[in-house]
This record gives C-alpha cells, structure tokens and sequence, in this order.
C-alpha cells in the first residue's frame, strides 16, 4: 500500500516541498547462494518514497526488509533492479562513487546506536562533519548545534557509557543530520530503547526532519511509532504486502 | 576532527602497554646493537685516540693492536735520528697472564709506555700517581676491571706471567672492548712482564716399580703475592722487543714526507699517521670479524619482533573497533580517512615507544660505560636514524590492519 505521488521529476537540486520522489525502486530481487541453495530473500519489489516523508518499512523478522534497506541506502547491490536515489541511479555506481554518494546525502540510524564508545557526544557528531571535510571551529559550533537540537546540550563532553540508551540514539540523530542530508536511512532505531523513550526519540526524529525537509526511510517492527510515519508499507516473505 | 586514532590507543591501556614495550624493545634492540658496533669500532682505536703520537710505526705484518711482530728498541733510536722527527717512543703492547689473589688466571694486555714519555701514558687516572708506576712492577688498571681482575683498590698484589705486581693507580674510561684488560705499566715493568720465559720441570715419581715422568710448565713461584721478581726489572736492552715507535714531527712537517722518511729508515716496518692506523683497527674489527654482521643481524631481529608486535597490536585494535570501521564505510568515509585513522595509530605507537626506548637506551649506555666499561655509542645521526626505522617499521606493520578494514562490507552495519 504505497502512495504514488504521480510524478516521476528525475533531475532537481533538493527543494523542501517539491512534490518528487525521493527514493524510487524497480523490480528489485535478492537471491543468496549458500552452497547450492539459493534464497531469494527479495522477491520483485517496486516502490516509491515521496520527498519530506517520513516512511515505515514494517513486516516480520526474515521478511527482507533490513536487506532492503542495505539495498536502498546503496550499501547493498540488488541481484536485479533499479534504485534511484532523488533521481539518480545507484545501482550501477562503483563502489567508490557509491561511498562518496552516501556521504553527500545519506544520515544513517542504527539499531545498536553505533556511536565510537572512545569519543564524547560532541566528537561523535565531528567525526560526521570530519568526514564531509568540515573540520574545526565550525565542526565544533554545528555539532554543539544538533546536541542543543536533540536536547543533549548540556551532554556534549560525555562518552557513550555515560549516557541512557534514549540519549545514545539522540546523539546518533544528531549524527545523523549533520551536514543536511536529504536522506536517513534508520534501520530499528527503537529496538534497543525502552517504548516510552523509543516513541520520543522517533518524534524527535519525525520533528527535526520535517524542519529540514528531509526524507526517512524507517525499517521497524516497533507498531507503537506508525503515528509518526507519514506512510507505512508492510513487508511480508520478501514482497510489499497490498 | 576529534583523533578516532589516538583515542582507540589509550582506551585499552594493557594492551596500549604491551604494544609500547614490543616498540621499547625493538628500538632498544636497534639501538643498543647499533650502538655496541660503534662503540666496539670506536673501542679499537681508543690507545692511538689517547696518544699524542702523529705517527705510529709498527711491524709490516700488523694486522691488530696486539696481533703484530716485534720492533726492536734500536728501531726506536734509528727513528729518532729521521730529520723532521721530534720525538720517538717506544711502546709495548702485548698480551700476559694475571693471576689473580684466588689463582685463577687471566688475560690481560700489557701496555708497557716511557714514564717520562710524552707521546703515551696511561690518562684518566682517578686514584695513584703516574710516577707510582716507576716503582718495580706497579701497574694501573681501569676502574671497570677491577671485579674481573679480583683486585679491589690501591695495594693489591697479584702476578703476572709469574713476576709479582702491585696496583698502583686506578684508571677510568681507558678499556677497550675490543681488547683483553688493559695493564698500564712502565716500559721496564712490561719488559719483564712480556719476556719472561715459563720454566719447564720434570717431575718423577716411583710408583711400583716404574718411573712415571711428566714435563710440567710452570710459573716459578705461583703464590699471589709470592711472585719472583724481588729483584728490579732490567732497563730495555736495544736488542729488546717492544711493539710500536710512537713518533712526533717537529712543527711544520708534512706528514706524508716524514712517513715516507721512516718507512725507508726502518726496514720491514711500516708508518701510519694516526688516522690511518685508527681506520687500520676499526675496520679489522667491522670487517675481518663477523661483529658487524652478527650485531646487524641482532637489530634486524629487534625490527622483526617489533614489527610483528605491532601488526598484532593494530589488527586486534582494528578487529575490536571493526563495527566502527563499518559504520564509517556505511557514512561514506573515503577510503583514505579510514587509512589514515590506522596509520595515525601506527605512527603514535612508534613516537610513544620510541621516545622510552630511546630513554632507556641512553641510561644503559651511561650504566654500561660506568659499570662494564662497555662503550654503547648512541650519536645524534643514530638516534635519529633509529627513529625513521621505527616510524617505517610501525607504518609497515600497519599494512595488515588496513587489509582487514579494506575487506570489512559496509552492510554489516544493518546487521545488529
């Protein structure tokens, strides 16, 4: 049950509230070998991701959505099908391409909060910037920034360790948003988190996206969060579920 | 950028230790044998670095310090008469037995100089008076040979080659290694020391009915202490054995013509200027034996282990911080930020183990030259050659954890 915007706008710089789509995909199989098993994890998926929408991937465990989303967010290539990302075809990137794509458009959320255990809050959040080729003073004040955004100011010079798992995944929003990506890509941002601060992390990320204008690709099992999603599709044996 | 590098070092400290001792080692490794074959090279010409002599005539078989033929003391006299030269002594530089207070033997090299010389003489002596050594045999021995010569301090009477001697002075710094323990003595004192012949005894015994004999070589008196010798040791005859002419020019000669001079003056002899016969013993010492080979072959150990210490060190890092690495592939890290993380780690362990190592290396050189009387040159140039070795031996062994990042699939990342 995906919504199709209509509109199949191919080549634009990032606008807020154009009505294009940001992530589209075709056709979209995932085969592994094992031995001479195959296991067609995917099995023909088209979809599509209207720009500024906040969009749940939802189904049970095994159901393929995680890889789905390795495939979506160019970390993955399909076994057959198209992914275009705000218009751009990146299935047949290299792999190098593909990484500087990532960095230039793609926040990325995880389940285990994957921040660097040995760095503060702050230096998490530079390390994003650093990356980008945002150094310095300016990496400083921006990642200062997003803590004072996600309500961590005051936490900047903690280590990891030091802060509760619903403050843990702020800092990875706060990660996430640097440098204005037009894309996150959150896959089970809630899994670890307790339902009460799980559902408030997810509006923090729901609030501060739609501020930037940015697209979210959610992967969940977590149905107490669909009341953020603009959208929802369900995922059931490797197939969207209509 | 906050260092991803030098926080991941210090976040396991055993492990940042054990790391730091492997490059302590290492460097100590490279360092202490580097510096043991500069010091032994310098070693081997520390008599002729201490002489005022500008030229030293010796046997034309020379082929080290105490591997020589005789000179005669006349070959002495003779030079002395070669216009341009301005003084001539004689020096004895061979090899005798010291028995010491417990009788137990041991080598020594005698070297035997003119009291009232100028050209050589016992320096550094921190306790007796040269003049002391005029008294029949008193010998001066350095500091650091005392424990090995059995000998504590002043008055201590041992013999050598059977003739009783007597410490009279104590010396610092003046053993080489390259060489058995130095005697300093007057040439009259070496002459007697280095020319007495053993005497030969034939002991019978009846034992039913037979003879047995042996042939006995011996020491005539070999009491510590009991040494023959009551009697003065004999001024140099001229027909004496001595081992080199130390030679001073007058001022203003060249010394190339005055070489050439003693070489046709003295026959079957040949003249070095001091440098000539330095190099002449340090290349004896770094080439005809395997002591370069051997010590370089030591370092060369020194940079395996240390390698490998390190490979290890940063592959487990990188192991254990391998989601981290994914995660950072997953944002799109380049390829060259995640290198450099690695080898930013590399280079802190070799600057944090090197500057220890290096430490500990220059207190062990100043214990040994203290205590051993072993010279462990540690110069600038090869403090800092060591440095650039250990800089490239960590950036090396880093090439095994970069592999392991190369190989990590950023997809992992949605894997929790």
């Amino acid at each position: 049950m995906y919504t199709n915007s209509g509109n199949q706008v191919i080549d634009y710089p990032t606008h807020i509230n154009s009505r294009s789509t940001a992530i589209q995909a075709s056709g979209i199989e995932m085969v592994y070998s094992s031995g001479t098993q195959q296991f067609k994890v995917l099995k023909g998926i088209d979809l599509k991701v209207k720009r500024g929408d906040i969009q749940l991937l939802m189904g049970p465990s095994g159901s393929g959505k995680t890889t789905l989303l390795s495939i979506l967010a160019g970390l993955l290539t399909p076994t057959t099908g198209q992914v275009k990302l705000l218009g751009e075809e990146i299935t047949k990137m290299s792999r190098k391409h593909l990484a500087q794509y990532r960095l230039r458009h793609i926040g990325f959320i995880f389940q285990g909060f994957n921040l660097f255990p040995a760095l503060t809050a702050r230096e998490n959040i530079e390390v994003a910037f650093g990356i980008k080729g945002i150094r310095g003073q300016k990496a400083h004040q921006e990642a200062q920034q997003l803590l004072d955004q996600v309500g961590l100011g005051d936490k900047a010079n903690l280590l990891p360790r030091d802060l509760s798992g619903g403050q843990k995944q702020r800092v990875a929003i706060a990660r996430a948003l640097a440098d204005h990506p037009p894309l996150i890509m959150a896959d089970e941002p809630t899994a670890a988190l307790d339902s009460k601060s799980g559902h408030d992390v997810i509006a923090l990320l729901g609030r501060l996206a739609k501020e930037e204008g940015s697209t979210v690709l959610m992967v969940t099992h977590d149905p107490r969060i669909v009341d953020v999603a603009d959208r929802i599709l369900d995922l059931e044996d490797g197939m969207i579920k209509s | 950028m906050a260092s991803i590098a030098r926080k991941n070092l210090f976040e396991d400290i055993p492990r940042f230790i054990a790391a730091q001792a492997g490059i302590m080692f290492a460097v100590g490794l490279v360092t202490i044998q580097n510096g043991i074959l500069n010091g032994f090279v310098q070693s081997a010409s520390l008599l002729v670095d201490n002489a005022e002599a500008d030229i030293w005539v010796a046997s034309e078989d020379m082929v080290q310090l105490v591997l020589t033929m005789p000179l005669s003391l006349e070959q002495m006299k003779q030079a002395r008469e070669v216009s341009g030269v301005q003084q001539a002594e004689a020096l004895i530089v061979r090899s005798a037995r010291w028995r010491d207070p417990t009788n137990q033997i041991q080598a020594v090299t005698i070297i035997g100089s003119s009291v009232n010389g100028v050209l050589f003489k016992p320096w550094n002596i921190i306790k007796g008076d040269l003049v002391a050594l005029k008294e029949p045999y008193g010998v001066m021995v350095d500091e650091s040979t005392l424990g090995g010569l059995r000998v504590n301090d002043i008055g201590d009477t041992v013999t050598i080659s059977g003739l009783e001697a007597h410490v009279v002075g104590i010396t610092q710094g003046t053993q080489a290694i390259t060489n058995s323990i130095f005697v300093f003595t007057s040439l009259k004192n070496a002459n007697a020391y280095v020319n007495t012949p053993l005497t030969t005894q034939t002991r019978c015994k009846l034992e039913d009915g037979d003879v047995n004999c042996i042939n006995v070589f011996d020491e005539p008196d070999t009491q510590p202490g009991g040494g023959r010798g009551r009697a003065a040791p004999k001024p140099l005859t001229l027909t004496d054995p001595i081992t080199y002419i130390l030679v001073k020019a007058q001022p203003g000669q060249d010394i190339e013509q005055l070489k050439q001079r003693l070489d046709e003056a003295l026959p079957n002899t040949r003249a070095y200027t001091r440098e000539e016969i330095a190099d002449k013993l340090q290349i004896y010492w770094k080439d005809r034996t395997g002591i370069g080979f051997v010590l370089s072959l030591g370092a060369g150990v020194g940079i395996l282990v240390g390698m490998i210490v390190v490979a290890q060190i940063l592959y487990s890092s990188v192991s254990d911080h391998l989601k981290e690495f994914g995660t950072l592939k997953a944002m799109g890290a380049p390829d060259g930020v995640i290198y450099g993380v690695i080898l930013e780690q590399a280079l802190w362990m070799a600057v944090l183990g090197y500057i220890p190592g290096i430490a500990l290396c220059v207190g062990v050189s100043g214990w040994a030259s203290a205590t051993q009387g072993i010279l462990i040159l540690i110069t600038p140039v090869s403090a800092l050659s060591v440095f650039a070795i250990t800089v490239i031996m960590c950036a090396a062994s880093a090439i095994f954890a970069i592999q392991k990042v190369t190989r990590v699939d950023p997809a992992i990342v949605f894997k929790a």
